[in-house]
């Protein structure tokens, strides 16, 4: 059962992960192994996406799987108690009203039950503060996608600092102008080339 | 010989001896008005006159769904603009910097939706050509002896404007059918509207189609999917070009070098843009392809940004060298001039490029 939810995420099929949870969860299934099958689903998507085995239409229709399935499966979660293994900050920076590549991400760490708590576009950096005090998140994941908006990750990382919370999150940056000479000089802690990167570097951030 | 613009490109087109390697560029929306600004331009001066470009584009090509529809502001804050096109499309912009825009609804999400406005496009509505700015265009290239390329969107930007990026791609992999219809019908429009400007007007020198399908690192779909679905399209209207005997430049932002040979067998003449920081090698792709097709840009505009002589210098040093042989390369940069530029910068890129790129 586990493995065939996995498959069935792996080929986008949405009605059918929603069906092998529901069905599992009747036949006594722990939420949290429910939860595993489809991180694991999610897993292999990210390894083809990397790879380039698969593209951005198969990896939509993956998480939109994971998503009915998690729909299913999040009441199950939260009276069995479990959490997500962390929760993240995600935005585009202020000026930049690009989100492909945002919402990718934020796809890649649900599937890594990872809680995001998405700010949206043209975000100010001190609304980026407000939401890790809010919601306790120990990861802030900012993209950029131009070189004339790029800057904008440091000035969050500038915020975070003057508001003292840069020591209680980890900061990952991206996007099409951004590189690992850029993410070292503003002060990021992580840089990734690609959205399924990006969800194994989060993950290792938390379990770590 | 000094060659005009026009009879450079062409010359570069049929890999004919040349003077010196050709010459375009790009520039996001605020980068000329702050060269105006500190007094290098003149209000309304022609950048492609100005840094003596060889290339003029003219758009003249209208698709969007409902060309009575007067776009509609649903929300405006001080920075940004929110608004509902004739696509039914709501997309926010910001008012001061030139950016994507944020994708926020789309009235068409599927096959369903698609069916009825598919009609908007199998009709042939002249409107949807503007003769006038063509003519006008077209008479300023003749004067000044630049190479006129019309300038468009072709299936793969035609589409997503309707129905989202998400929805398309959504759409390539659960309902290829209706993706491939409207890359049909879309492909079918260009070509008929096409044909009626031509009649009318007269020719272009060649054809620009717009088509950003990659973004860093990666295409936005298989190359089977580029192939089964895209490609057709490109064929048809690539086709048209040929049969009036023109060639067909594709500019496309991101990565698609999986892409390139599919392309270069649709039909493509150049490949523009090459974005180095999403991954395109222009060395290798003039490796690879150079003898097959014209490249234009390929040169990392990052070695800009800084202002830095030196750095420029690196850039253009390492490539020009290689990707003239063949007479097939047109010096621009990888995407767009960003105002951060100084203008002297880019002066001194295109006057460097230029000297490098002397036969």
């Amino acid at each position: 059962m586990f493995e065939e939810i996995s498959v069935q995420l792996q080929r986008g099929k949405a009605k059918d992960v929603s069906a092998l949870i529901s069905k599992a969860l009747e036949e006594g299934a722990h939420p949290g192994e429910l939860m595993n099958a489809l991180i694991a689903g999610m897993d292999v998507v990210g390894e083809k996406f990397k790879n380039n085995e698969i593209f951005v239409p198969e990896v939509l229709i993956a998480a939109r799987a994971m998503n009915a399935g998690l729909k299913v499966l999040r009441p199950a979660l939260q009276s069995s108690g479990v959490e997500p293994i962390g929760k993240a900050v995600i935005c585009t920076v202020k000026d930049d009203m690009h989100d492909i590549g945002k919402n990718l991400v934020k796809m890649m760490l649900e599937g890594q039950g990872i809680e995001c708590i998405d700010l949206g576009v043209d975000v100010d950096p001190q609304r980026v503060v407000e939401a890790v005090r809010e919601s306790g998140a120990t990861l802030v994941c900012l993209s950029a996608l131009l070189t004339t908006t790029m800057m904008r990750q440091k000035d969050v990382i500038d915020a975070l600092k003057e508001a003292g919370l840069r020591d209680k999150v980890k900061v990952m940056v991206g996007g099409a102008p951004v590189t690992q000479q850029f993410a070292d000089e503003i002060g990021a802690d992580c840089y990734t080339l690609d959205a399924a990167s990006a969800a194994q570097a989060a993950r290792a951030l938390f379990v770590n | 010989m000094e060659l005009t613009s026009r009879e450079r490109i062409r010359r570069i087109f049929h890999r004919e001896s040349v003077d010196r390697i050709g010459l375009y560029e790009h520039f996001w929306g605020n980068t000329i008005s702050a060269y105006q600004k500190a007094g290098h331009m003149q209000q309304g001066e022609s950048p492609e006159v100005h840094f003596g470009l060889d290339i003029i584009e003219v758009g003249a090509i209208n698709l969007v769904t409902d060309i009575d529809y007067k776009p509609q502001v649903v929300e405006e804050t001080e920075t940004t603009i929110t608004i509902r096109d004739g696509n039914g499309a709501i997309l926010r912009r910001h008012k001061l910097h030139e950016t994507t825009p944020e994708h926020i609804g789309y009235a068409i999400t599927c096959a369903d939706d698609w069916a009825k406005i598919r009609h908007r496009f199998t009709e042939i509505d002249e409107r949807r050509i503007n003769f006038e700015g063509y003519r006008k265009r077209k008479a300023f290239a003749r004067e000044h002896e630049k190479f006129l390329l019309l300038s468009s969107v072709n299936v793969f930007e035609a589409i997503h404007p309707i129905c989202g990026h998400e929805n398309m791609l959504f759409g390539m992999a659960d309902d290829p059918d209706w993706i491939y219809d409207m890359a049909d019908v879309l492909s079918n429009l260009i070509v008929r509207l096409q044909t009626i400007l031509f009649e009318r007007e007269g020719l272009p020198d060649g054809f620009w189609y717009s088509e950003d399908m990659g973004y860093k690192g990666t295409p936005f779909m298989s190359p089977q999917m580029y192939r089964d679905l895209i490609m057709p399209g490109h064929k048809k209207t690539f086709d048209f070009a040929h049969s009036l005997d023109l060639p067909v430049v594709v500019h496309s932002c991101g990565f698609v070098e999986p892409f390139v040979p599919y392309m270069i067998e649709a039909g493509m003449d150049c490949l523009q843009a090459m974005e180095v920081k999403a991954g395109m090698d222009l060395l290798r792709i003039y490796e690879k392809y150079g003898d097959k097709i014209v490249l234009m840009g390929g040169m990392d505009v990052r070695c800009m940004l800084g202002n830095n002589q030196k750095a420029i210098d690196k850039e253009l040093e390492e490539k020009i060298p290689i990707v003239m042989q063949g007479n097939g390369y047109i010096l621009h940069s990888d995407h767009s001039i960003p105002s951060t530029v100084h203008y002297e910068t880019l002066r001194y890129f295109m006057k460097k490029g230029l000297e490098l790129g002397r036969y």
